[in-house]
């Protein structure tokens, strides 16, 4: 499985980061980091998480 | 396939619009989608058909968010009434100032701002909660962030409310603020940059006007949508803050005892009481909602606030609970339409329960006042009649 950011419509929200810190972080810059994009059936809750709270549904897991 | 189920609701009526969640049970409860003949609408009732829709915006176009054909007429063009592709970069050229990436220098201002005004009303002991903090604080705010002076600054909450009053039917509120929201308007039709203050969020805007990277004459629509859509919302939502609290003294102790139930505290804020009530989109083609149809061409209203009391996807959802985290509430809307300015809402709504929450041990008001509005729910005047300080 994978997390797909779609990055113009990431405007670094950050909800993600809080829902899931050990997948993505927003960097110094507020850019949003995909710090693990291909993912294990072990963290895909996680991830569903993650793409679940941002506001602006920029994140997908496919 | 089937056709919704009707109801002879009238959603803009003044009992509704001030107590609205008993009506959005009964809708709920008769189903996903109610068609509404008296306001000429289908109703979104439910969490899960809410989000899908706001999120498939090509079956829910954005192009009719108001429920009279000026106001449409009116917003046409603009970042919160296009789809994409145009949305796309009229979204981003709005949320350039506004996102957490570029505010991300005004926290520490914005909470110094909170809790000096909050430091002042505890000493004070008593005061009118919506004056003198939910319009007082967001009024201050926004308008340093986008550099508004003398009579705009004067004239914001006004224009603010208005702007989101005539987004309602062809009712008498809305026929009486079309005057309002249309001086918000010329005025944002003449502003030139020399009209904001220096190093001020608008005059960035102008600043991208200058250099290309949006079309020449728009800065001032980019003003016009700060202003329409960010005073009235945040102040009914910092309203909201304070009179749950006074409500709710058990779930103020919680707060006051972990400061990191802050983010969620607001969550449930704008959970249990949403800020806007009801909200628009147009039905592109036939859709299939759960197995009855909407018509192609129908006018939809999203009633946000009863998709965040839906039992199916809430446990609970009639009782204020701080602990419970709603990240994934409707307040704000969701997707490419999501709500621009919630950034800004977030560190202002966080610096104001940081501060009450740290300052104050208990708050007792008296009854709150309420004004039926057509679009935002908020709260007139609320006595607070006595302080407890921390």
């Amino acid at each position: 499985m994978k997390i797909v950011l779609d990055r113009p419509r990431c405007e670094g929200h950050g909800l993600c980061e809080e829902a899931a810190p050990q997948l993505m972080h927003v960097d110094d810059d507020g850019e949003l980091v995909l710090d693990r994009e291909e993912i294990d059936e072990a963290d895909a809750a996680l991830a569903n998480a993650a793409a679940r709270v941002c506001p602006v549904a920029a994140l997908r897991v496919e | 396939m089937s056709t919704p189920p009707t109801s002879d609701v009238d959603l803009f009526a003044d009992q509704v619009v001030l107590d609205p969640c008993p009506v959005h049970a009964e809708l709920r409860e008769q189903g996903p989608v109610v068609h509404l003949p008296k306001n000429g609408v289908y109703a979104l009732t439910r969490y899960d058909v809410i989000r899908g829709a706001l999120a498939d915006w090509e079956s829910f176009s954005s192009t009719s968010i108001a429920f009279n054909p000026m106001a449409n007429q009116a917003l046409t063009g603009t970042s919160l009434a296009s789809d994409p592709p145009a949305h796309t970069r009229l979204r981003a050229t709005l949320t350039e100032n506004l996102s957490p990436r570029a505010l991300r220098g005004l926290k520490g201002r914005i909470e110094a701002k909170a809790d000096a005004l909050v430091a002042e009303l505890v000493e004070q002991g008593s005061f009118e909660a919506v004056d003198a903090l939910a319009r007082a604080f967001p009024l201050e705010v926004v308008a340093d962030l986008i550099g508004f002076t003398g009579h705009v600054r004067d004239n914001m909450l006004r224009w603010g409310q208005a702007a989101m009053q005539v987004l309602g039917p062809m009712n008498q509120r809305t026929a009486e603020n079309f005057p309002i929201a249309g001086e918000l308007y010329a005025w944002c039709s003449e502003v030139t940059a020399d009209d904001l203050a220096e190093g001020s969020v608008g005059r960035g805007i102008f600043d991208a006007e200058a250099r290309g990277a949006i079309p020449e004459g728009t800065a001032g629509h980019i003003i016009h949508q700060y202003l329409g859509a960010g005073v009235d919302t945040t102040v009914a939502a910092i309203g909201n803050v304070v009179a749950l609290f006074a409500a709710h003294p058990d779930q103020l102790d919680l707060v006051r005892a972990e400061p990191s139930l802050i983010p969620g505290a607001f969550n449930e804020v704008l959970r249990f009481w949403s800020p806007v009530n009801v909200w628009g989109r147009l039905a592109t083609r036939d859709v299939d909602v759960e197995g009855t149809v909407i018509p192609a061409g129908a006018q939809i209203a999203v009633l946000l606030g009863a998709g965040n009391r839906d039992p199916r996807h809430y446990d609970d959802p009639d009782t204020f609970l701080v602990e419970r985290n709603p990240v994934d509430h409707l307040s704000f809307g969701y997707g490419p339409h999501g709500c621009a300015g919630q950034g800004l809402a977030r560190l202002e709504a966080h610096a104001v329960i940081e501060a009450l929450s740290r300052r104050v041990k208990r708050l007792v008001a008296g009854p709150e006042v309420r004004v039926p509005s057509n679009i935002t729910r908020s709260i007139e005047e609320l006595p607070v009649l006595e302080v407890i300080p921390a």
